[in-house]
């Protein structure tokens, strides 16, 4: 299990790894966290000519607000998403979802924008790349384009990236401070790639029914998906039991989920019902509590 | 054999029983260990070993001319170059109906499974050699294969080995009593097939080994991450026809086995003869998808049981047919039969069953061979015959601890006689099934469980009782007709010129913690302080005959040896000393290193009688001068019953299938405790590797032959987030009747818990008419058998 020869440059600025990028295109490989790239390396899945180590160039570690958006840049390591106040702030679940991304060592080293390159589709981090209109910002020697995370999420393991371009950063929407969430991930060991998991964000208006959802899934599909016919059809309802058959019967009949040694299609199927309801009821009691909790603010003004 | 006498208060033991921190520890927590990884030599060469990707197949040409474009690259081996240097290793049985197939270094002629090594490219570094493997070409014809054994048992099957004439290579049947006739006027039975899946045993140091030759002395060492070191030096001088002089192995710091590293493997022998050729140090390091792939594996046996019973729940017999699947070889020096026989030896368990029949055929399958993994055969069989002893206490409707009470060997009752011949003496049998009931309040633990369970929750108990026959001596060999003494063990004890205590053993401690527990027994035993105390181990040079530690002997043997000889010791020194202090040796005690006079308030220290011993001419009448040396072996003939009953309580999520163990209790007899601390850790190491077995890990090869848990993200180990709290309930029971009154209880965790969670989830899916007859329990397994319950309405 040892990695074919590759030559290493450490870049010391974007410039000089796209300079490499477009010297050496698609026999380069970025590294920032390595987690998932070194063991595909180590097996001698992938083997790159040279990799580009991009860990030493300064001001890509930066969480930024930007109006109603956060840019991640891409040194943004996932110890520092699970921990940072405008993460917190605007994207609470967002640290929900990081206590089921592996373990606490590939935290302290892999990256947000690493995880949606990497493309994995059983990853938290394209989910949450889909769910809130993620923007790619993607940079090469002849220029820069940005593409939205459903556009650059094209299947497993592959991203629209074209070999002599490098991602910089990732802005992502945030969700509106009345909103609830629930995260729900199931996997065969704490930490492991989801079996399925469900994110949901929603508010409530006066009548208690169901607004600007936003639903993404992970492990069910070829990417993360954004489940825009279950926003609407979850749109101005109430949650109750039989909106909860509904959305259970839905996932059943349109997700169609890969199978592997750990778990069925139908499994998956199965599993994803059970996952979303579960989502949707935590969202729910989350968006009363937090309406509860602005009211009581309302009245102390 | 009497039981150690402590009436006089000077024997009482002071460091056996006590929680003393492992001596061992300090290298290796402080990354000082020296693994065979570690050991460097100048010039040392490295090998990668290109693998079969061929489940069966001929093996037609081997081209390897790239390989050698690559700079650094030394040379590439095929068996063919070691004709007529090597004699391949026999695994030999005096059982009948029994075949043994031979290991050699590199496949020969033609491959038997996924991943057997076939070409062995070496080079100056692993990073080239891994480069050179790229170009080797192997052309292979595939032949036919049956992957399946309930396929591989049968006439028409395609052979692997075409010489053994069948691919059953094992078949051996216990039988006591009309069995037929008990089940045809029984009031009541049950029956079911249970299967336990195959398991890696996948220690975290990987297999590694490095040889170097003598040119000097003509001779080899090996240093090797085997447990067995003593036994590989004696089969491998015999197969690279090397005298037992020119040939040492020696077992460093090894990390962890879990039995996967307990056989000889091929690359031991290659590494070997590589050496010798190239007359250049070689290692090889197998990596974790190797050690996935050809490590030897665990378990594997589809059985098929019945219990009868009375209306009272009295056991009245019990008949099996087991087919175990043992891969493409029996392996050295245990054979096919260590698993495959262990099996209906001990299905039976620990309670009384008259009549029995159990009868197993071992089957060869184009897979990894099966040899020793942590619990050996007694993980199935406690599956099966637990989860039998639960069904049969649902269909009388009586509390499964009720139905262990009446059926449990009791103390009035042994020394048993199982049918299968198994002896068990005297130990806490019914007294574990009360700890673990008191330890977790059972009948309040009951109440809970409904509570629960009327809230919709999946909650359900489950408990396992077991014995295992440990620290077995010359009476039977570990493994069933196996021609190796496993059934003594040596001790050669020394005090040098400085008062330091060398005492050197056969076996070879790869996690155990026996620098420790050895020195407490010693330093009991012979009255000298621990620090004085340095134990030698996993070297076949160090004692005439060595085997190594597995079977949970090492305490038992060990220990006995180890007190045989420090009594001996300790008479000489005290005789010594006697002569210094004008006094009569029985006179004199030995506590802590210092020597004592009862009749004046002279002492003297150990340091200084050694001194007198080997220094000072003159201080000893050179007639009456005796060395502190002694070398001593103990065998203690039978074995000894180690117990246990482990109990839980697990949640089945409805909605995931996911299983979480909401508290765990063991309670278990294992003798004298030599050191507590340790005990616990043994206990809760095997646990979890019984969790891993129940909820986890599985090795799977599909339809083409292809291992398809190749790494570690598909051969799931358990993780700290999945283990509960595991309490434990130490029960001594009368000593066993060996030296120093321990039991070996290194494997029973294993044993017990992967019966006891199958339990446990059966009696919570109990609602829905589901039981569990297959391990791992995965949550896609619970899925279907849920569905499958539903749709039978």
């Amino acid at each position: 299990m040892k990695p074919a020869r590759f030559d290493y440059v450490r870049a010391e600025s974007v410039e000089h790894a796209l300079a490499v990028l477009a010297e050496r295109g698609g026999e380069a490989k970025i590294i920032a966290g390595g987690q998932s790239l070194m063991p595909m390396i180590n097996f001698r899945l992938v083997k790159p000519a040279v990799l580009v180590d991009i860990n030493h160039i300064p001001g890509l570690e930066m969480i930024e607000e930007q109006g109603d958006r956060l840019r991640m840049g891409a040194l943004v390591r996932h110890r520092m998403t699970a921990s940072d106040p405008a993460i917190s702030r605007g994207l609470p679940i967002l640290h929900e979802v990081m206590h089921h991304v592996a373990h606490m060592t590939v935290r302290n080293r892999g990256t947000f924008c690493g995880s949606v390159c990497h493309a994995d589709p059983a990853a938290e981090m394209p989910m949450i790349a889909q769910m809130f209109d993620g923007r790619v910002e993607i940079v090469s020697a002849s220029g820069s384009r940005v593409l939205p995370a459903s556009e650059f999420l094209v299947g497993s393991l592959v991203t629209s990236l074209e070999p002599e371009e490098m991602v910089t950063g990732i802005s992502i929407g945030t969700s509106s401070p009345d909103a609830g969430w629930g995260f729900e991930e199931f996997s065969r060991r704490h930490g492991d790639f989801a079996l399925a998991a469900v994110a949901v964000t929603f508010r409530v208006d006066d009548g208690e029914a169901i607004r600007d959802a936003r639903i993404g899934m992970t492990g069910v599909g070829e990417t993360a998906l954004r489940m825009r016919d279950l926003e609407t059809l979850v749109d101005g309802r109430r949650l109750d039991e039989t909106l909860e058959v509904e959305v259970a019967a839905w996932l059943s009949d349109n997700l169609s989920p890969n199978a592997d040694i750990h778990a069925s299609a139908d499994y998956r199927r199965n599993l994803s019902g059970v996952l979303a309801v579960r989502a949707l009821r935590k969202a729910h009691a989350r968006t009363l509590e937090r309406r509860a909790a602005s009211g009581r603010e309302r009245d102390h003004e | 054999m009497s039981k150690p006498d402590y009436s006089d208060v000077t024997m009482r033991p002071k460091m056996v029983g006590k929680r003393i921190k492992r001596t061992e520890d300090r290298r290796l927590l402080t990354g000082t260990g020296e693994y065979v990884d570690d050991v460097q030599a100048a010039g040392m060469l490295h090998v990668a070993i290109r693998r079969s990707d061929q489940p069966h197949a001929r093996i037609v040409s081997v081209d390897a001319a790239g390989a050698f474009d690559i700079p650094g690259v030394v040379g590439v081996f095929d068996i063919s170059d070691f004709e007529g240097e090597c004699q391949p290793a026999v695994p030999t049985s005096r059982m009948k109906d029994y075949y043994a197939t031979p290991t050699w270094p590199l496949a020969r002629g033609k491959v038997r499974y996924v991943g057997e090594p076939v070409v062995a490219v070496v080079a100056e570094s692993r990073y080239v050699a891994e480069d050179a493997l790229e170009h080797v070409l192997i052309e292979y014809e595939p032949l036919p294969f049956a992957i399946r054994q309930v396929d591989a048992v049968k006439d028409d099957a395609p052979l692997l080995h075409e010489e053994a004439g069948t691919n059953v290579i094992i078949r051996r049947t216990f039988e006591r009593a009309d069995v037929d006739e008990v089940f045809r006027t029984a009031p009541h039975t049950v029956g079911g097939t249970f299967r336990m899946t195959r398991k890696c045993a996948a220690p975290m140091e990987n297999r590694s080994y490095m040889a170097q030759w003598d040119k000097r002395r003509r001779s080899l060492t090996l240093y090797t991450s085997s447990n067995i070191p003593g036994v590989v030096r004696d089969v491998l001088s015999d197969c690279l026809g090397l005298s037992s002089h020119q040939l040492r192995v020696i077992a460093p710091d090894v990390g962890g086995s879990f039995g996967g590293k307990g056989s000889l493997y091929g690359e031991e022998m290659l590494v070997c003869l590589l050496a010798r050729k190239l007359e250049r140090p070689v290692k090889y390091v197998a990596d974790r998808l190797e050690d996935l792939a050809a490590l030897s594996q665990g378990f594997d046996e589809l059985i098929e049981a019945e219990l009868a019973l009375d209306d009272d729940g009295h056991f009245l017999g019990l008949r099996a047919d087991v087919i175990g699947d043992v891969g493409a070889f029996s392996i050295y020096p245990w054979t096919a039969a260590l698993e495959t026989v262990q099996v209906i030896s001990f299905l039976p368990g620990p309670y009384k069953i008259e009549a029995y029949r159990g009868r197993i055929r071992g089957v060869l399958t184009p897979k990894p061979p099966t040899g020793p993994y942590r619990g050996v055969g007694r993980p199935s069989s406690t599956f099966g015959m637990e989860r039998l002893v639960d069904m049969a206490a649902r269909k009388i409707g009586m509390d499964p601890a009720e139905i262990r009470r009446r059926n449990l060997v009791r103390d009035d009752e042994f020394p048993y006689r199982t049918a299968p011949g198994i002896i068990w003496d005297r130990s806490a049998f019914q007294e574990c099934l009360e700890g673990a009931c008191e330890a977790l309040d059972y009948p309040r633990l009951v109440e809970k469980r409904d509570a629960m369970r009327a809230e919709g929750r999946w909650v359900g108990i489950g408990m396992a009782s077991y014995a295992e026959l440990t620290g077995i001596g010359s009476r039977i060999s570990v493994a069933p007709g196996m021609p190796i003494n496993t059934g003594t063990e040596t001790a050669n004890i020394s005090i040098d010129a400085t008062g330091v205590v060398t005492a050197a053993f056969g076996v070879a401690s790869h996690g155990q913690g026996l620098e420790t527990t050895l020195a407490q027994v010693i330093s009991d035993q012979l009255g000298c302080s621990m620090e004085d105390v340095i134990v030698l181990h996993g070297d076949s040079s160090l004692v005439p005959m060595s085997t190594g530690t597995f079977a949970s002997r090492s305490a038992v043997l060990g220990g006995g040896a180890a007190t045989l000889a420090s009594h001996q010791l300790k008479a000489k020194v005290l005789k010594m000393a006697a002569i210094l202090m004008q006094a009569e040796p029985d006179e004199l005690e030995m506590d802590g290193s210092i020597i004592t006079a009862r009749s004046s308030n002279q002492s003297l220290t150990l340091k200084e009688v050694a001194k007198a011993v080997y220094n000072q001419m003159g201080r000893i009448p050179r007639d009456q001068r005796v060395d502190l040396v002694v070398q001593e072996t103990y065998d203690p003939y039978l074995g000894t019953a180690c117990s246990s009953t482990h109990m839980c309580m697990v949640e089945v999520d409805p909605g995931t299938y996911g299983v979480r163990i909401l508290n765990y209790v063991v309670s278990e007899d294992c003798g004298r405790i030599i050191n507590p601390m340790i005990v616990d850790g043994q206990v809760h190491g095997a646990v979890v590797q019984g969790i891993g077995a129940a909820l986890l890990e599985e090795v799977i090869h599909d339809d083409d032959g292809q291992s398809v848990a190749a790494s570690l993200a598909d051969y799931l180990l358990p993780v700290a987030t999945g283990v509960p709290d595991i309490d434990i309930v130490h029960i001594e029971a009368e000593l066993p009747n060996n030296v120093g009154g321990f039991r070996g209880m290194g494997e029973g965790g294993t044993i017990g818990a992967p019966a006891t969670i199958a339990n446990a989830i059966s009696d919570a899916l109990s609602p829905l008419g589901v039981g569990i007859d297959k391990l791992p329990a995965t949550p896609e397994r619970l899925f279907r058998l849920v569905e499958a319950a539903k749709a039978a309405g």
